[in-house]
């Protein structure tokens, strides 16, 4: 019976030290976004300088970041078509419908680098009046531990300053004082202009 | 005019698929000449979030603009979009009679079916928000709650009632049969429907199958798993059933790649062309319906 308690307190330990383990490997997604922020910052100023040319969207669409899909929007049609990334089709591809092929094969390597698995421009409306946001979505193969959370951290960059409530949540705007959602979440305060939250979908 | 009447019948019964296709119910000129004839009172008691200069604006931008109509980022509205597509292309001008009914009166009647949406669909229409451009389109948000209102089906049982946020929900969402029993009733098209929510239709040649529907006269919906086709993780574990429908405008194989085909597809307010496998194409299609217009 004596022998069965130590047993029973190891166990309980090793549970709670698996439960923290769990609670703890949340990525720090502000932390995250300070480290890499320089390059974070040139893959919105890239996509953003590169979408007002001719709007499109990008999108990894496997684990190992190998393949990348690409839509590529015209007045008549959306064209999706995915390829290797390294594929020299894919730049024959943007070539034929006149897309930039030096800042969008910048942007596929760099957010292959920095495990971004979706970046895409939405709109959105404050009253009548419509906006823009870049919308990018990370999916960080470091944390691919069993703790961690399977979940995607989401970066929205917008145009114009934001408004916060007193827990740092994204707000409608300075006078409208409802939480605002993006595709169903909140979002909360990095900076004025840059927010974050932790979703179940990239889009 | 040809002499020999077998002639003649020949000619008519080749001529009259492509007249049909050509020529819809009424016109977009018919459409925005009521519209414009119409005076709308500045507020309605029946739809008391809804402003009138939206709810004309958006009347006319899906009279000139019928592929754009979006069903809102995140809700469950695709059915009802995707249904839209028939009235806005073939017959605007009924379409727009019913939605100025529908605003002046707070009820309408469509092909004999009279619509009395509750009293919670009524405050609900116009303050829709975060779903795009759905946000600034109350006239949409007005057609799209209507129709959840009054079409149900077993997939609404539990969600009887519209509360805040039930546009998310299973309370708007569309199965294969009422997607076909609206047009039928609704729109009084003749549907022709392969499929079903849960089994896919055992269909030998898919290519060939969606191939021949597509060049008949008449509009071909897809009822498809969308977490494949609109992927919205990585998950290796998907739902293998379909949520989403599509409208099939064309399908043809790539030279050189027997087993790849580009297919031309409207959702989401827009056509997208996109290069599938068959496999894929098979793994995702659940229901195939082909809708043939009314005869005028």
């Amino acid at each position: 019976m004596t022998s069965r308690i130590p047993y029973r307190r190891l166990s309980l330990a090793a549970l709670t030290l698996l439960l923290l383990a769990t609670s703890c490997a949340r990525l720090n997604i502000s932390n995250y976004y300070r480290r890499h922020r320089p390059i974070l910052d040139s893959i919105e100023h890239t996509y953003h300088d590169a979408y007002l040319k001719k709007p499109f969207s990008i999108e990894f669409t496997d684990r190992s970041f190998d393949h990348v899909s690409l839509e590529l929007v015209t007045d008549t049609l959306t064209y999706i078509y995915e390829y290797r990334f390294d594929e020299t089709r894919l730049p024959d591809t943007l070539k034929k419908y006149g897309y930039d092929t030096t800042s969008i094969g910048w942007l596929i390597r760099n957010m292959r680098t920095r495990n971004c698995t979706w970046i895409d421009n939405l709109d959105y409306y404050t009253e009548t009046n419509k906006h823009s946001l870049i919308y990018i979505s990370l999916w960080p193969r470091s944390f691919n531990s069993p703790f961690v959370s399977k979940k995607y951290y989401i970066l929205t960059y917008f145009q114009q300053q934001q408004y916060f409530d007193s827990e740092g949540r994204l707000l409608v705007g300075r006078r409208l004082k409802r939480i605002r959602k993006i595709n169903g979440d909140v979002y909360h305060r990095i900076n004025d202009h840059v927010c974050y939250t932790i979703s179940d979908r990239f889009r | 005019m040809p002499r020999n009447p077998l002639l003649l019948i020949i000619l008519l019964l080749t001529v009259r698929p492509a007249m049909a296709e050509v020529h819809p119910a009424s016109t977009r000129d018919q459409a925005l000449d009521l519209l414009n004839k119409t005076t709308l009172p500045d507020s309605s008691v029946f739809w008391p979030n809804i402003k009138q200069p939206l709810f004309i604006a958006n009347l006319k931008a899906n009279i000139n603009f019928p592929q754009k109509i979006y069903q809102g980022s995140n809700t469950n509205f695709c059915g009802y979009a995707a249904l839209s597509y028939l009235p806005l292309n073939d017959d605007p001008l009924a379409y727009t009679i019913f939605m100025l009914s529908l605003y002046k009166t707070g009820e309408a009647t469509w092909n004999g079916i009279h619509f009395k949406p509750s009293p919670e669909v009524h405050l609900a229409a116009g303050t829709l928000r975060f779903k795009g451009i759905l946000d600034i389109r109350p006239a949409d948000q007005l057609w799209f709650l209507s129709l959840a209102d009054h079409f149900r089906s077993y997939l609404n049982f539990f969600t009887r009632h519209f509360h805040p946020g039930s546009e998310n929900t299973f309370w708007a969402a569309v199965n294969y049969g009422k997607f076909n029993r609206m047009i039928r009733e609704l729109l009084g098209y003749r549907v022709e429907a392969r499929g079903s929510d849960l089994i896919r239709p055992d269909i030998a040649d898919l290519y060939d199958f969606l191939k021949t529907t597509v060049a008949r006269p008449g509009t071909t919906f897809l009822y498809v798993n969308n977490t494949y086709l609109h992927k919205k993780n990585h998950n290796k574990f998907k739902g293998s059933f379909p949520t989403h429908f599509i409208v099939l405008n064309d399908i043809h194989r790539i030279d050189g790649d027997p087993d790849m085909v580009d297919i031309i597809y409207w959702d989401y307010g827009g056509r997208t062309l996109r290069q599938v496998s068959l496999r894929f194409l098979k793994k995702i299609t659940f229901g195939i319906t082909h809708c043939i217009p009314p005869a005028p």
